[in-house]
């Protein structure tokens, strides 16, 4: 899930992009920002739809990475993002909307977790909190490769998340005693699939919302929870970070909010009022994970059909 | 109580030493000359106990049922996951390829693997395939070992060939990777690890997947363990 960088592939597109906004700029009233994970397909098309519906305007959705998104709304090529998550995205946040003034982050956030889960049979067979990862008794049931330990997805090698899942694995000292992996997403997935499918324990990091938690009955570890004087975390511009960091607590609350243009505000008040008032669930952005990516569901066809749904709740965050 | 009785559907894995100082490269390494290690477990219902399921174990098993154990036969079971139908999914560790179905369900075929699986773990696609493929022993086992050597200008397809009936070759971008899923001309070997590289099938499961997927089909190769996983 692009969500936890958002940066990778940001510069290589822009020259499409903007190719793209131009041509598109001629019909649209607005355009939005189009991330490449789910739910934030899934927005991103309902606020089409909906900003179509009551203010009768035509938004061009565009897949645009986040630093390219938000330099476009620094510029008004871009007017709306729908998901810009905190904390992951703290620095870009710090820059275009604390410093700089020219991007609004809606107040409503959906509220995200971060951890580490396992498969029922995991937690059955003893791994229930993250002190059990440290026993090499109880983790060598996760060890597919016959060396005697376990092993655990850390998430994939371009998440900022990752790194900081081996500060922890080094602080909460399970690194000693399992072999820590790092792989696409997609791998991992299909990896947790077969666990499922053939009642095999298995260890990995997650992140909700995501639809793997409608598709499996897995379970989150334990944690103490977050604590800030427990997390030192050296900038990964010192390419000795993970050694010198450390978090012996769970992972702060994460959120994702809606991210508008301020002079976009100054355009659309209306709308800029329309979008404070949007207020998405966690269940409901794991219900469009689930829909676009098992489901197979085109984003748009969603969104129509989301809207028509929840009429009345759109029409709300239009009112007055 | 017959043998196919005595050894039903569960299968595990036990511990394996894996620390191989061959290092084999190349398509040949899908085919090298077979060496069964002990590391499969079947059920034994009738003592209640597991028991290895090693080269002679299958040898014997497959002479008196001409076919592996239940639970490497070809069969529809339940499978939740987010890939399209149409997808496989190789669990090397397991001995399972899941062609991923519609409705919640996958096609699970039986496979016999490398000894150290592919030695990666990714994302490849099915390139191409090839009925009755040719099979060319590299260089390096032209070499060491006689059989082979008469072979060193291809070995036409044909119920001896170790490639089997079929063979779909794996590609990252449009790259052949040098990894095939193929059948074998030794279906008692399903389920073991034996030679090296590549992912084998029986011939009617290689004949049948190949009849079911589209060139371009995505593949998701698992593989045993950590070091597995480093991408392709």
């Amino acid at each position: 899930m692009a969500k936890r960088v958002a940066y990778s592939g940001l510069f290589s597109s822009a020259f499409a992009a903007t190719l793209a906004m131009s041509s598109a700029a001629f019909s649209a009233d607005l355009v939005i920002a189009m991330p490449n994970w789910p739910s934030g397909q899934a927005t991103a098309n309902i606020l089409k739809v909906g900003i179509a519906k009551e203010f009768g305007l035509n938004a061009d959705v565009q897949e645009l990475g986040t630093l390219l998104a938000f330099n476009g709304l620094e510029k008004g090529t871009v007017d709306i993002h729908p998901e810009v998550w905190q904390p992951n995205l703290e620095d870009v946040i710090k820059r275009f909307v604390t410093e700089k003034g020219v991007v609004v982050l809606a107040k409503h956030g959906v509220p995200a977790w971060q951890g580490i889960c396992t498969t029922p049979a995991a937690a059955e067979k003893g791994l229930k909190t993250i002190a059990d990862l440290s026993d090499p008794e109880k983790t060598k049931i996760l060890d597919t490769d016959g060396d005697g330990k376990g092993e655990m997805w850390l998430g994939a090698p371009t998440w900022s998340s990752t790194g900081i899942e081996r500060v922890r694995a080094n602080t909460y000292g399970y690194a000693k005693n399992l072999t820590l992996v790092e792989s696409e997403e997609e791998v991992a997935m299909a990896g947790l699939d077969i666990a499922i499918a053939t009642n095999q324990p298995l260890v990995f990091a997650c992140y909700a919302p995501h639809f793997i938690f409608d598709l499996h009955k897995i379970v989150r570890l334990a944690e103490p929870a977050h604590d800030a004087s427990k997390w030192k975390l050296v900038g990964p511009n010192d390419p000795l970070w993970i050694t010198k960091s450390s978090a012996s607590t769970a992972w702060d609350a994460a959120n994702f909010r809606i991210g508008y243009a301020a002079a976009f505000e100054k355009k659309h008040p209306d709308i800029a009022a329309f979008l404070e008032k949007v207020d998405l669930s966690p269940e409901e952005a794991t219900a469009m994970s689930y829909a676009l990516e098992v489901e197979r569901i085109p984003p748009l066809e969603y969104a129509t059909k989301w809207v028509a749904d929840n009429a009345k709740r759109v029409d709300g965050w239009a009112s007055k | 109580m017959t043998e196919s009785n005595r050894l039903p559907a569960k299968v595990r894995e036990v511990g394996r030493a894996r620390k191989l100082t061959l290092a084999l490269i190349a398509v040949a390494v899908c085919v090298g000359p077979l060496a069964a290690w002990a590391q499969t477990q079947i059920y034994d219902s009738k003592t209640h106990t597991w028991v290895d399921y090693d080269k002679k174990k299958a040898r014997q098993y497959y002479a008196r049922n001409n076919q592996p154990p239940e639970a490497f036969r070809r069969q529809p079971v339940p499978f939740r996951t987010a890939e399209p139908p149409g997808t496989i999914i190789i669990d090397g560790n397991q001995h399972f390829l899941y062609l991923v179905q519609p409705g919640g369900q996958a096609i699970r075929y039986g496979i016999g693997v490398g000894r150290e699986g592919f030695g990666w773990a990714g994302i490849v696609r099915v390139g191409r395939t090839a009925e009755w493929p040719t099979w060319t022993p590299p260089a390096e086992m032209v070499a060491r070992d006689p059989n082979a050597a008469k072979w060193k200008d291809g070995m036409p397809g044909g119920p001896e060939n170790p490639l089997g009936a079929r063979a779909l070759y794996l590609y990252e971008g449009d790259q052949d990777t040098i990894y095939r899923i193929h059948g074998t001309a030794e279906p008692w070997t399903i389920g073991l690890d034996v030679s090296s590289g590549c992912i084998r099938m029986n011939n009617d499961d290689i004949v049948d997947l190949e009849s079911r997927i589209k060139i371009g089909a995505k593949v998701i190769v698992l593989m045993q363990g950590a070091a597995l996983y480093k991408g392709v």
